[in-house]
C-alpha cells in the first residue's frame, strides 16, 4: 500500500484545489454585491462540511442514510447547551437538567463537546445501521432521524422545544467555516485513499463479491460511518455557531434531503462531485427561495420545483452525477502513479504449502430439494481439478458451499487442518481461497487496477505469510495491462472474465476457485484463457479448482477431473479416463451429442 | 375494557389504511425493486380531484370513483414518465428519482393551485357514532375497516386467481423467468402501476372522508408510515404490508393511549417511543417480518 504520507499529501492537494475554485466564486461573488451575500457562502461552507460528512458514508458504502441530519441535530444542540451565556440560559432554560445551567465555555471546547458527544451516540447507533443489510440501515436512520426530532421537540426543560434556542454566541466572519471546510475535504479524500475506504467503495459495488474476496462488510462500512458522523458533527458544532440559533427546522427530513441531493447530484462517488453538487444545490436552493419570497411569487417551497427538477434531470440523464467518476483526486492519483518496489519480501518464495482443499459428505438441502447428496472433492496444491458435470449437478451449490455463501446440511470443508465447515465467506477468503463467480461480480465502478488493487490490499493484511502479488503484473498475465485505467464495466466480456481472474490471484490464494471461466466464450478465447489461468496459477502459487461446461477447455487445463451428477460424484480420474466413462458419457457426455 | 376496544378499532382504522398503501409499494417493489416515495403523492393528487369537482358541484356519491380513477392514472403516469427509464439503474437510483417526483408533486400543487390548504365539504355521516354494547363507535371506523376489508379480498382474488394477478406474482420472484414464459415487462409493471394506483385511492378516499381538504405536500406523512409499514412486512411480501400495516396502526394508538398509565410523564416521548421499536425491530430482524425469498443467482 502508498505510503500514508503521500496519500495525505494528494489528499490535501486536491483539496487545496478544490478549495481554491470555491474561494475564487465567492470571492467574484461577494465582490459583487453588498455584505449580505457573505451569509450565502457561510451556509455554503456548512452545507460542504455536511455534504461531505454525508459522501464518506452514502457515496463510499453505497447504503442510504435519512439520518445524518439527527447527528448535525445532536452537536448543533450540544454545541449551543455549553455555549449559550449563563446568564441567558438562566432565564430561557430555567429547569435544564444536568447542571448545565452552570456550564459556559469557549467556541473551541464546545465543538469539541459537541463532537464527543455525537461521535459517542453515533458509534452506539452505527453497530445496528452496519449490521444490517438491505432497506433495514435506510429505515433504522430513519426511525432515528424522527426519534432525535421528537426528544427534542418534547424536552423543552433542555431544548425550549419546537421554538429552539438562541443566543448562540456567533463566530466573527467566515475564517472558522473555512477551516472546516478544508478539514471536512481533506478527510474526505483521506478516506477515500485509504485501505478502509478501497474496501468500503468495493462493497458499494458488489455486496456478496467483496466479503467473498475478504473484505467485512461491517468493518468498512462501520469505518465510514463513525468518519462520517464526526464530519456531520462539526457541521452541525459550526452552522451553530455561524447562525447562532438552533431549532428542529433545521434538522427536518426535507433538510436532510436537500444534503442528499447535494451529494448525488454532482456525483456521490467523488469528493469533487459532492463539492459541485453542494454548490449546484446550495446556489439554485437560494435563487428559487429568493423567487418564491413572498414579495415576488408568493409560494414558500418554490425550491422543491428546482430540487426536484435537478434530480430527476440528473437520475435520468447521468445517475452517477454530473461528474460521475471525474474527479480531482483521481486525476492526482494517475499523476503521481506510485508502484511499490520489489522488496525482498515480495520476491520471497512461494513456499509449498502443502494445505490440500477438501470437502467431504456435502448434503445440502433447498426445503425438499436436494441439491448435494454427499458430494466430495479434493484439490492439492499446485494441482487443477476441474469439475463437471450436467446443469443442476451441484456444481456451483458446492463452490458455494466451500466459499461459505451456502451453509451446507451436513459435511465437512477443510483447508489443510483448518476446519472450513461454519467459516464465513470473508473468513473463507482470508483463509486463503479465492473464487470468481458465474455471472461476473466485478466493482463495476473501480478502474481494472483498482479491482485489483483492492484484493491484494486484503493480501497484505490478512494473508502476511504469503508474498502479495502486485496488481499490474496479475494484469499483465491476463493481457488488461494496456487498460488498467478503464472502469471495470467499460471492459468487453472476454476481458471482463479474464480481470475477475486476476482479482481472485491477488489474494494471493492457495486456492483458486474458478466459476464457469469461459462461459459465454469462443474456442479461441477458451484457449488464451487455459494460457491465462495457468500463468495466474502459477505466479501465485495455487491451485485450481474450475467448474466449466468446455469439455475442451476442462480436458485441457486439468490434472484430474470431478464429475458430478445428481449431487453426487459419478466418477473422478485423470481426463482420459473420465473420457472413457461408460457412466460419464451416459449422464454427461451422451445427452450432448 | 371500553377503552381498549376504542383504541384497538381507531389502530385498525389508521392501521388499515397504512397496510392500503403499504400493499401499494410492496406491489412496486416487487416487480422492480423502487421503494416508490412518490406513492404518497397519489393521495394529494385524489384531493385536489375532490377539490377540483367539489368547486363544480360534486358529490360523495361519486366522488370515490374520480378519487381511485385519478389515483390510478397518475400511478401509471409516473412510471411511463419516469420509473420506465431507470428500470435498470440500480435501486438507489430508483429511489432518488421516486424522491425528485414528490418533491416536483409537491411544488406543481403550490404553483399552478396554492401553497394554503383548500377544504371541501365532508360526507354527512362521517362523525355519526353509534353504541355497540356500551362502546361508542364511529361509522368511519366501520366503513374504513369494512372497505379495507373488501378491497384486500379483491386483492387476493386478483393475485391468485387473474392472469395479471399471477404475472405479476411471477416477476416479482423472478423477473428474467416470468419474461421467458412470455410475460410482457411493460404490461406487467404498468398493470402494478395502476394496481397500487387503484390502492392508494381507496386509501386516499378513507382519508379525505374524515379529513376533507387538500394540501401540496399532505401525502408526505402518510407515504413515511407505509413505507416503515411494507418494509416492517418485508418489502415484495403482501401479507407482510397488510399486517405491517395494522401493527404500526395498533402500535402508534395503543402507546398514545397507554404510556401515561404506564409511566406518567413519557407520554409526550410516545412517538418517539414508537420510532425506537420500529428501529429496534429492524436490528433484531433487519430482512422484515415476512421474509421474501429474492432470486438472485450466484
Amino acid at each position: 500500500m502508498e505510503p500514508l504520507v503521500r496519500r495525505l499529501g494528494r489528499s490535501t492537494a486536491a483539496s487545496s484545489i478544490l478549495l481554491a475554485v470555491v474561494f475564487a466564486l465567492s470571492l467574484a461573488y461577494t465582490s459583487t454585491g453588498g455584505g449580505a451575500r457573505q451569509y450565502l457562502v457561510a451556509e455554503m461552507l456548512t452545507n460542504f462540511i455536511l455534504a461531505l460528512g454525508m459522501q464518506v458514508f452514502i457515496g463510499n458504502t453505497g447504503v442510504l442514510s435519512f439520518g445524518h441530519m439527527a447527528f448535525a441535530q445532536i452537536a448543533s444542540y450540544a454545541t449551543a447547551l455549553v455555549v449559550i451565556p449563563v446568564a441567558a440560559k438562566a432565564t430561557s432554560l430555567p429547569d435544564i437538567p444536568f447542571g448545565l445551567g452552570e456550564v459556559e465555555v469557549g467556541p473551541v471546547t464546545a465543538t469539541l463537546v459537541a463532537l464527543a458527544v455525537t461521535i459517542a451516540i453515533g458509534a452506539a447507533f452505527g453497530v445496528a445501521v452496519c449490521r444490517a443489510s438491505g432497506l433495514a440501515p435506510t429505515m433504522i436512520t430513519l426511525a432515528a432521524l424522527f426519534v432525535v426530532d421528537q426528544v427534542v421537540k418534547n424536552w423543552e426543560e433542555l431544548t425550549r422545544g419546537a421554538g429552539g434556542l438562541t443566543g448562540v454566541p456567533i463566530l466573527g466572519g467566515n475564517g472558522v467555516l473555512w477551516l472546516g471546510a478544508f478539514i471536512a475535504l481533506v478527510v474526505a479524500h483521506q478516506f477515500q485513499e485509504s485501505r478502509i475506504g478501497r474496501f468500503a467503495a468495493a462493497t458499494r459495488d458488489d455486496e456478496l463479491a467483496a466479503p467473498a474476496l475478504g473484505i467485512s462488510l461491517f468493518t468498512s462500512r462501520y469505518a465510514a460511518w463513525m468518519v462520517s458522523i464526526g464530519l456531520i458533527a462539526l457541521g452541525g458544532a459550526l452552522r451553530a455557531q455561524s447562525l447562532g440559533t438552533v431549532n428542529p427546522k433545521q434538522f427536518t427530513l426535507d433538510a436532510g434531503i436537500l444534503v442528499l441531493a447535494m451529494v448525488v447530484v454532482g456525483g456521490m462517488r467523488t469528493v469533487s462531485g459532492t463539492v459541485l453538487g453542494t454548490i449546484v444545490i446550495t446556489v439554485g436552493n437560494e435563487v428559487f427561495r429568493q423567487l418564491g419570497d413572498p414579495q415576488r411569487l408568493g409560494i414558500e417551497r418554490f425550491p422543491d420545483l428546482f430540487l426536484g427538477g435537478v434530480m430527476l434531470a440528473v437520475m435520468l440523464a447521468r445517475p452517477g452525477g454530473i461528474l460521475g467518476d471525474l474527479d480531482v483526486a483521481a486525476v492526482l492519483r494517475r499523476r503521481m502513479r506510485w508502484r511499490a518496489d520489489s522488496s525482498p519480501d515480495r520476491a520471497g518464495s512461494t513456499t509449498a504449502d502443502e494445505a490440500v482443499l477438501s470437502a467431504d459428505g456435502v448434503i445440502v438441502r433447498f426445503g425438499g430439494f436436494t441439491a448435494l447428496d454427499g458430494a466430495r472433492i479434493a484439490v492439492r496444491p499446485g494441482e487443477v481439478v476441474g469439475l463437471i458435470g450436467p446443469n443442476g449437478a451441484g456444481k456451483t451449490t458446492l463452490f458455494n458451499v466451500i466459499t461459505g455463501l451456502v451453509e451446507e446440511t451436513d459435511g465437512r470443508v477443510q483447508l489443510g487442518d483448518v476446519d472450513l465447515s461454519d467459516a464465513s465467506p470473508v473468513a473463507v477468503a482470508r483463509a486463503g481461497l479465492g473464487r470468481t463467480f458465474q455471472n461476473l461480480r466485478l466493482f463495476a465502478n473501480l478502474s481494472v487496477r483498482d479491482n485489483v488493487a483492492v484484493t491484494a490490499m486484503v493480501a497484505a493484511r490478512h494473508r502476511p505469510q504469503r508474498p502479495t502479488p502486485d496488481p499490474d503484473e496479475l494484469l499483465e498475465a491476463v493481457g488488461l495491462a494496456d487498460r488498467a485505467d478503464r472502469r471495470a464495466d467499460a471492459l468487453d466480456y472476454g476481458s471482463q472474465r479474464r480481470l475477475e481472474l486476476a482479482r481472485a490471484a491477488a489474494l494471493a490464494p492457495l486456492y483458486l476457485l474458478l466459476d464457469e471461466p469461459t462461459s459465454g466464450m469462443s474456442d479461441a478465447e477458451s484457449l488464451e484463457m487455459v494460457t491465462a489461468v495457468r500463468s495466474i496459477a502459477q505466479r501465485v502459487g495455487a491451485g485450481v479448482l474450475v467448474i466449466d461446461h468446455d469439455l475442451g477447455f476442462i480436458t485441457t487445463i486439468s490434472d484430474h477431473i470431478v464429475v458430478l451428477n445428481e449431487g453426487r460424484v459419478l466418477a473422478e480420474g485423470t481426463p482420459d479416463a473420465v473420457r472413457a466413462d461408460p457412466a460419464v458419457a451416459a449422464a454427461y457426455l451422451g445427452s450432448r451429442g | 375494557m371500553t377503552k381498549l376496544v376504542q383504541t384497538l378499532v381507531d389502530g385498525l382504522g389508521v392501521g388499515s389504511t397504512y397496510a392500503l398503501l403499504a400493499l401499494g409499494i410492496s406491489l412496486i417493489f416487487g416487480v422492480m425493486h423502487l421503494v416508490n416515495f412518490a406513492h404518497g403523492e397519489l393521495i394529494t393528487v385524489g384531493a385536489y380531484v375532490s377539490y377540483f369537482f367539489f368547486l363544480n358541484g360534486g358529490s360523495w356519491w361519486w366522488m370515490p370513483v374520480a378519487i381511485i380513477a385519478s389515483a390510478a392514472l397518475a400511478s401509471v403516469a409516473t412510471e411511463a414518465v419516469a420509473f420506465r427509464w431507470v428500470r435498470q439503474a440500480s435501486p438507489f437510483t430508483m429511489l432518488l428519482t421516486s424522491f425528485a417526483i414528490e418533491r416536483l408533486s409537491h411544488a406543481l400543487w403550490q404553483i399552478f393551485v396554492s401553497p394554503k390548504q383548500r377544504a371541501f365539504p365532508k360526507p354527512a355521516w362521517v362523525f355519526d357514532q353509534f353504541g355497540l354494547g356500551g362502546v361508542s363507535i364511529e361509522v368511519m371506523d366501520v366503513v374504513t375497516i369494512g372497505v379495507t376489508a373488501a378491497t384486500l379480498a379483491v386483492t387476493a382474488l386478483v393475485f391468485s386467481r387473474t392472469l395479471f394477478g399471477i404475472s405479476v406474482r411471477g416477476a416479482a420472484e423472478d423477473f428474467d423467468a416470468a419474461r421467458l414464459m412470455g410475460i410482457r415487462a411493460n404490461r406487467v409493471i404498468s398493470g402494478a402501476f395502476a394496481f397500487a394506483g387503484l390502492l392508494a385511492g381507496v386509501a386516499a378516499c378513507l382519508i379525505l372522508m374524515r379529513n376533507p381538504s387538500a394540501e401540496p405536500a399532505m401525502g408526505a406523512d402518510w407515504l413515511l408510515k407505509a413505507v416503515v409499514a411494507a418494509v416492517i412486512g418485508g418489502l415484495g411480501s403482501f401479507t407482510g404490508a397488510v399486517v405491517g400495516g395494522l401493527a404500526l396502526g395498533l402500535l402508534e394508538t395503543l402507546t398514545r393511549a397507554y404510556l401515561p398509565d404506564i409511566a406518567t410523564g413519557w407520554d409526550r416521548f410516545s412517538t418517539a417511543i414508537v420510532y425506537i421499536a420500529i428501529a429496534a425491530f429492524f436490528i433484531i430482524r433487519p430482512q422484515g417480518a415476512f421474509k421474501v425469498a429474492s432470486a438472485e443467482r450466484v
